[in-house]
């Protein structure tokens, strides 16, 4: 029983390296905010941001890098999906706004 | 058979999934559960973060600039998102100490686990706590409701109490859950195999993992609200 | 937490090995589950925690919230005959549709399969003990009958249950007009809301029981089908009922707070007395919402029924099934596929142009597992040895229905067609066809293949046979003439056709309408025949129908809590094992070892 407890426990230092990048990573995204970076660039540097934290998160704190592929493949395609849900609405919501403002300039 | 000798990558992948009796080698029931629980919630603020993009994408009107309003005036300069930011260091601190707490639950050391999971605990109350906070600034100082704000799109207030709300909810709950587990560990139910109130079976330090898998989701959810909507 | 499974594989189980042919069964990974136990007749059979009371309870519970269903389908269809009775007028007709059609796919089918079916037969066929949570099963089982109580009191409040059909669509759901615009509208969100949290609990028990707690042997491609299709339809409900509980609870907030998440501008709504002028919200994204859910639900429906009828073909014709591995990944592609073709339910609500080829096309991908389905059910009774018993009968008559169902579908698949048809009767016919009928008939066929399991009596063959005979004509006679009544425009969701050109098919509609008394009125049959079997049926012998899978190979019958008395059945084999050549019997149960059989010459594992 314990040996399996050794097995699943880390080096304390693990988890401060992380929280300490994940601070970093923190800041860094902040700093997009207060730099004022605009457009594309911005969201490039939100989305990077985010998922390195995410990743971080999961694989580490959440000790997904350690677990085995059965369930890691679970967990990560469904999310994956989810982005095919955000492509669409995507696309959705540009062609709401198109109607939109073309019927409240064009008149009706 | 031990898990050691399991084939691993995605050798392991088709062997676990061909095996019998269970899929997740290795793993309690406990925790499969929560995985799966955590992936269908995943699917739950994937929504609302999906119709938050809508809603701001497809408004015509101006949406307001988050920058502004939730920044802070410290001592005559305006500092922009200044209380998210501090929100976010608290939430991301009480993830590390979780963390902390699980490696100790592992090795069933029971003072160490039990104050780590209490400052994990303070720290999802003070997060909610600054939320509280935010909200009654925002309602009761600059006229934001779920129905209408003075800045622009309805639709902006609408989804920040929703989507902080339900994630306010979530940590609260955390909360409440944190407490009790460190009562658990401290009372040494884990050692002494006490039975659940209400479920009256036995249960151990693996609880504090399986906690500890909600708790870091819950930090998960934060950094993309943090992205979508704060700093989008 | 309750207790399962210990850290490592510590428990040195004796591996069984089977001489003969080498076959042989892993150690147990883990240790035996820790059952609860009762100590008070509350506890055993109200507050009960054994999962086959918990199934039979949904089973009540969903059954209940039918017969309301059905009475008010029985009361839409005399008004649509009659108009002149006045059995209902405008608004009570649509809070009939809308609770209707609510209470049909959500409250009956979902909790029937899923709670009821999925319950019973998960732990036995995998050879378990119980679902993995028993305790939060319970509380998923409190919970929906909560969510049915709050349903229900709908009508009670001021202005009646919502009317504006079971897909809810705003703004008009939230407008005045629409009956039930406030009131019944929270209630119908709340209970939703209520719904799934407790299907949560119970479909996590569900899935783990099914990915870890399965006995020795039994593999995931040895499982019946029937564990297969709940197995997966949980899986699409835990990921699909969040687009709903999302798309609800902003519609809740819009109907009592006045946001605008799904509000345009033109409407100014007044909600607990003031005044809230909306602005800039698209309807839209909750039909995106709604159906991201709503294309997935009819799956989650017809999974299990496809299961569970490959089961009840097989047992019944005496023969294995066809293509076993090929129907489990049909079902996997199905299910997969469903996530992606939910607006095919928008075509005419004026969405992205492009979105139509892209629907249209993924919708008409699934008829290709579906097809396969299809096909494997027809080979499987292709020169089988069938007996016509009653679950076999309904059985066939869900093949053919779902066919009609299925083909009818092409039509509604494909935009062009479908533009024309949209919102006509046409639409009713298909969706009561694939979820409608063609799921109910499995589900008589599954009460009266299980019933000896749960009751230790036979259900009567003779009022089986007349039972099914009117329901399934008259389903036919019902939903065939909806067809007709759609190619000629009769329009869906109309109270009265008044003098309009519709008002021709009035003497269809009185047909239809008869029938349809005929076949609710026929249902009493059913229910006498369960009570009057359940407490003096003929005694069924053990493994009354000569099945593999190992619900039937408990050492009591009915099985008893714990399911298998001091150990745990081990598997050798896949459930399908009929009419092996050389066995000495036409059947070789699952928990049979090879060396049990020796004269057999083919073996499936
Ligand atoms: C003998 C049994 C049944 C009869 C006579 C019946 C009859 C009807 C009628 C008359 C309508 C309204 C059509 C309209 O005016 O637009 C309707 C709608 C509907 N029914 Fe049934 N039904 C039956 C069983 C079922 C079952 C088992 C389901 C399960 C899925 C179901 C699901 C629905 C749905 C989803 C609607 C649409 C509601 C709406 O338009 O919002 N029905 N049914
Ligand atoms: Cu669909």
């Amino acid at each position: 029983m314990l040996k399996h407890y050794k097995k699943q426990s880390h080096e304390i230092g693990v988890y401060l390296w992380i929280w300490g990048l994940l601070f970093v990573f923190s800041f860094f995204s902040y700093m997009v905010d207060y730099l004022n970076f605009e457009g594309t660039f911005r969201w490039t540097l939100i989305v990077i941001f985010m998922l390195s934290k995410a990743a971080l998160i999961m694989a580490i704190f959440m000790h997904l890098f350690w677990e085995r592929y059965a369930i890691v493949n679970v967990l990560l395609w469904p999310m994956t999906l989810m982005l095919l849900f955000v492509g669409i609405m995507a696309a959705e919501s540009e062609y709401t706004l198109f109607t939109r403002l073309f019927y409240f300039i064009a008149g009706s | 058979m031990n898990r050691s000798t399991l084939p691993k990558g995605w050798d392991g992948f088709a062997h676990d999934w061909a095996a019998d009796q269970k899929v997740f080698k290795g793993m309690s029931w406990g925790k499969a559960m929560m995985w799966i629980f955590l992936l269908s919630d995943t699917f739950i603020f994937s929504c609302l973060l999906i119709s938050l993009l809508t809603g701001r994408a497809s408004t015509a009107v101006s949406w307001p600039d988050a920058s502004v309003v939730f920044g802070l005036e410290v001592f005559g300069v305006s500092v922009p998102l200044l209380l998210i930011a501090i929100m976010t260091f608290v939430l991301i601190s009480s993830s590390g100490t979780m963390a902390i707490a699980v490696k100790y639950g592992y090795e069933k050391n029971r003072k160490l686990c039990t104050i780590f999971l209490l400052l994990t605990a303070l720290c999802g109350a003070a997060f909610v706590s600054m939320q509280a906070f935010e909200w009654t600034k925002l309602i009761v100082h600059e006229g934001v409701s779920p129905w209408g704000n003075p800045f622009g799109a309805e639709q902006f207030g609408a989804f920040f109490f929703m989507i902080t709300g339900f994630h306010g909810t979530h940590v609260t709950i955390g909360v409440i859950f944190l407490l009790i587990m460190a009562r658990k560990v401290w009372r040494g139910d884990f050692d002494s195999g006490r039975r659940g109130y209400f479920t009256t079976m036995k249960s151990d330090y693996l609880a504090i993992e399986i906690m500890g898998l909600y708790w870091h989701f819950v930090d998960l959810v934060w950094v993309f609200i943090f992205a979508f909507f704060y700093l989008w | 937490m309750p207790e399962g499974d210990g850290y490592d594989y510590k428990i040195e189980a004796k591996a069984y090995t089977a001489s003969s042919s080498g076959a042989s069964v892993s150690p147990a990974e883990s240790p035996d589950q820790e059952l609860y136990h009762s100590k008070s007749w509350w506890t055993t059979y109200v507050f009960s925690q054994d999962a086959k009371y918990i199934g039979i309870q949904y089973f009540c519970a969903a059954t209940a919230i039918a017969v309301l269903g059905l009475v008010l389908s029985v009361l839409m269809r005399v008004q649509l005959a009659y108009p002149g009775l006045n059995v209902l007028d405008p608004s009570t007709y649509y809070q009939a549709i809308t609770m209707h059609g609510m209470i049909m796919v959500i409250f009956f089918l979902t909790a029937l399969f899923l709670g009821g079916f999925g319950n019973f037969l998960i732990p036995l066929m995998c050879g378990a003990r119980d679902m993995v949570f028993p305790y939060v099963n319970m509380m998923s089982f409190w919970i929906f009958l909560l969510s049915l109580l709050v349903l229900v009191a709908s009508y009670l409040v001021p202005g009646g249950p919502t009317g504006a059909g079971w897909t809810l669509y705003p703004p008009q759901v939230i407008t005045a007009g629409t009956p039930g615009n406030l009131w019944g509208l929270v209630l119908m969100l709340v209970s939703i809301v209520l719904f799934v949290v407790g299907f949560t609990m119970g479909g996590l028990n569900y899935v783990i029981t099914v990915l870890q707690a399965r006995t020795r042997g039994m593999t995931l491609m040895r499982m019946p089908l029937s564990v297969w299709g709940i197995f997966v339809a949980t899986i699409i409900a835990l990921l699909a009922f969040p687009a709903l509980l999302v798309g609800g609870l902003m519609l809740l907030l819009d109907t009592v707070l006045g946001t605008s998440f799904y509000m345009p501008a033109i409407i100014a709504t007044s909600n607990f007395g003031n005044e809230v002028s909306t602005e800039g919200g698209s309807p839209l994204l909750f039909q995106h919402l709604f159906w991201f859910f709503g294309h997935p639900e009819v799956y989650i429906v017809a999974l299990p029924a496809f299961g569970i009828v490959s089961d009840l073909i097989s047992v019944h014709a005496r023969r294995n099934i066809f293509g076993y591995r090929m129907m489990v990944w049909a079902i996997i592609a199905i299910a997969a596929l469903s996530f992606i073709v939910w607006a095919h339910h928008m075509y005419i609500a004026g969405f992205t142009p492009w979105f139509g080829f892209f629907f249209a096309s993924t919708t008409l991908m699934i008829a290709i597992p579906t097809g396969i389905k299809m096909y494997n059910w027809l080979l499987t009774l292709w020169r089988g040895n069938i007996r016509f018993t009653v679950p076999m009968l309904f059985a066939l008559a869900f093949f053919i229905t779902f066919l009609n169902g299925g083909l009818t579908g092409m039509f509604m698949g494909n935009v062009g067609t479908d533009i024309a048809l949209s919102d006509t009767y046409f639409v009713v016919a298909h969706f009561h066809f694939t979820i409608g009928i063609a799921p109910v008939l499995v589900v008589f066929g599954a009460v009266y293949h299980w019933f000896p399991l749960a009751t230790g009596r036979m259900l009567d063959e003779g009022l089986g046979k007349i039972h099914f005979w009117i329901t399934f004509v008259g389903a036919y006679m019902i939903y065939f003439p909806m067809h007709y009544q759609g190619l000629q425009g009769v329009p869906r969701r109309y109270f009265e056709m008044y003098n309009s050109s519709q008002a021709s098919s009035s003497g269809l509609n009185e047909f239809i309408t008869i029938v349809t008394i005929v076949v609710a009125l026929s249902q009493l049959i059913f229910f006498y025949n369960i009570i009057n079997s359940a407490r003096a049926g003929k005694k069924a012998k053990k493994n009354p129908w000569d099945a593999n899978s190992l619900e039937w190979q408990t050492p009591e019958m009915p099985p008893k809590h714990g399911n298998w008395g001091r150990t745990l059945p081990v598997v050798y084999r896949w459930p399908y094992d009929f009419n092996v050549p050389g066995a000495s019997k036409d059947y070789i149960p699952q928990n049979v070892s090879p060396s049990q059989v020796r004269g057999a010459k083919a073996e499936r594992t």
